[in-house]
């Protein structure tokens, strides 16, 4: 017998101890969420897309930081590192980016309305407020696993191959900032429309194929229209792009091809988010739980 | 449910009104809870399910107030939070294992992880789906959702817990099943039941009280004793015959009978006995049986009209 083998009481005993609140339901919510998305819990086919699309994500960091680790501060190190400087990181992975949201946020809200499950977590401290809150939330930590995570890394990268850390952190302590900054822009803006699509729908299938639509076809159709009618606004149909134009438009040397101001791209982000926000208001305003 | 006004009540429900635009779901609803186990009967579209929903505060009624442990609607977070939910239809999530649903569940209703994580294994001990608690709900049998589902129901503790129609859709066995683990609730693990049916016997063999709703009324409420539970064993005769014979030989196996009308009440223990006694006695006696059937009124019968 082993020593380890302890006896356990499984009988049904009353809690009396302390209950947690609404924001740690939402934040429970949040949490589940996010790790089922991620492929937690489940086979590995379902892990597999994740963990992929991730480090792709982070392979331009990992590549500057290992030739900055091999040859050190040589001119080919320093060509490289300036081809990526941090404003240009999310629009380099923005692919990857776009997919890793088209695999995430449908697989927070469609098995819910496929399994009918709404009802069970209205009947909790969870209302409809708290979900929609609770996989906003929920969609954006692993977001910002590829859109912040990554940047961030190669900053701190950066910082420890430095030839005086403490002078590069007080020189480019800015850009700390400008990175959370377009991180938290293009995450937000991925979550909301993410789940304002899936929510249309218990079908991933239908969700993942609405959401490429969405993206793709205005992108195709400003191009074309914008180069024919030779009309830059046109170009804000990409909507994709919106935010990580927005978000390069935080660091100092923002250019535009086009000629359009990060400002503009920025409000256009903030418009397509507002009806992402009112489509989710819409669906789940509705359920009756 | 009894008249308002009982002492530690655990549900006060005061003129509740819900319509869903002509249609009057709850037409003034008034009843406080304050029994163990409480079972609302009717047919469906009687209001039931509404009246549970708006007692969790998932419905605002538009007239009316619910209170449920002295907290009003205002609070209905809070109320969700401290009482138990099964709902009707099946909304388990299929990619979820049953242990996983219940710690979150229980996450969902206030509880620290730790404790969530130990309270789903003594309630999935106590549904009987210990063994079962690292499957995938989508691989379980609908007997084995439904008790998934109560688990979830129980797992924080609650003071009180509402299950809508819990037997929907069971075989006989897991419907005895299921029975058994609801009255083990308010007899054996001090939680108590609110429970919806269309099925009269579920809820006198669950169930302290019925209250029978029609048309989103109360029109009928009774308190069920252990009698109701009991089979009854009454029945009423017609003889060919003589019928002193009949009477001595019934006496003679320990059976009651009396003059009823045209009839004799035989009354006994149970119903295999009465029955076996009517048999040996019209042998004894020689009389011949023009006609056999349960006496009444049962509870069935008084209440079969109020449902409608």
């Amino acid at each position: 017998m082993s020593s380890e083998a302890r006896l356990v009481d499984t009988s049904f005993s009353r809690y009396d101890g302390p209950r947690a609140g609404r924001w740690a339901a939402i934040w429970s919510l949040a949490r589940w969420s996010a790790l089922r998305a991620l492929g937690a819990r489940r086979g590995w086919k379902v892990k597999v897309i994740p963990i992929a699309l991730t480090l792709m994500a982070f392979a331009p960091a990992l590549v500057i930081l290992g030739l900055r680790a091999l040859f050190g501060t040589s001119s080919l190190t320093k060509t490289i590192v300036d081809a990526l400087p941090y404003s240009s990181y999310v629009s380099t992975v923005s692919i990857v980016v776009l997919v890793f949201s088209v695999v995430i946020t449908p697989e927070l809200v469609c098995p819910d309305r496929r399994d009918r499950t709404l009802s069970l977590y209205f009947s909790t401290a969870i209302g409809r407020f708290d979900y929609v809150l609770g996989k906003i939330l929920a969609a954006l930590m692993p977001l910002l696993l590829v859109t912040l995570a990554p940047v961030l890394l190669l900053y701190v990268g950066t910082v420890l191959f430095a030839v005086h850390p403490l002078g590069y952190v007080i020189g480019h302590g800015g850009d700390l900032l400008r990175i959370a900054g377009s991180g938290l822009i293009v995450a937000t803006f991925y979550a909301l429309v993410g789940l304002a699509i899936s929510s249309l729908t218990s079908r991933r299938a239908f969700a993942v194929g609405g959401y490429l639509a969405f993206l793709a076809i205005p992108t195709v159709i400003g191009g074309v229209l914008g180069h024919a009618l030779n009309e830059r606004y046109l170009r804000l149909l990409a909507f994709a792009a919106s935010p990580i134009r927005a978000g390069q438009g935080l660091f100092p040397g923002y250019s535009d091809r086009g000629g359009v101001s990060a400002a503009v791209w920025g409000s256009t982000a903030v418009e397509v988010s507002v009806v992402a926000i009112a489509v989710l208001a819409y669906r789940y305003g509705r359920e009756q739980g | 449910m009894t008249s308002a006004g009982a002492g530690d009540s655990l549900v006060e429900i005061d003129g509740v009104v819900k319509r869903y635009g002509a249609v009057t779901a709850l037409d003034g609803i008034t009843a406080t809870v304050s029994e163990q186990a409480v079972g609302l009967l009717g047919a469906n579209g009687a209001g039931k399910s509404t009246l549970m929903r708006t007692i969790l505060g998932l419905i605002r009624p538009d007239q009316g107030s619910v209170s449920v442990m002295g907290m009003g609607l205002d609070r209905s977070w809070d109320i969700r939070r401290r009482l138990g939910y099964m709902p009707e239809h099946s909304s388990l999530p299929m990619g979820m294992t049953a242990r996983d649903l219940v710690v979150h569940m229980g996450e969902l209703r206030g509880l620290p992880r730790r404790v969530a994580v130990l309270r789903a294994s003594e309630v999935l001990f106590q549904v009987g789906l210990e063994e079962e608690r690292s499957r995938l709900i989508r691989t379980f049998s609908v007997g084995m959702k439904q008790r998934t589902n109560l688990a979830q129901a129980i797992v924080h503790s609650p003071s009180l817990v509402i299950l809508d129609e819990p037997t929907n859709g069971l075989d006989p066995a897991g419907r005895e099943e299921m029975l058994l683990l609801v009255r083990r609730l308010s007899a054996e693990l001090g939680i108590a039941v609110i429970m919806s049916s269309h099925v009269l016997e579920d809820v006198v063999r669950t169930c302290d009280s019925v209250i029978v709703l029609r048309e989103g009324r109360i029109v009928a409420r009774q308190a069920l004793t252990a009698a109701d539970r009991a089979p009854r064993g009454d029945v009423q005769v017609q003889l060919v015959g003589e019928p002193e014979p009949f009477v001595a030989a019934a006496a003679g196996l320990g059976l009651t009978v009396r003059a009823d009308g045209e009839w004799l009440l035989v009354q006994g223990s149970d119903t295999d006995s009465v029955l076996r006694g009517v048999r040996d006695a019209a042998a004894t006696s020689g009389v011949g049986l023009a006609e056999l059937r349960p006496a009444g009124p049962t509870l069935e019968e008084s209440l079969i009209g109020a449902i409608g």
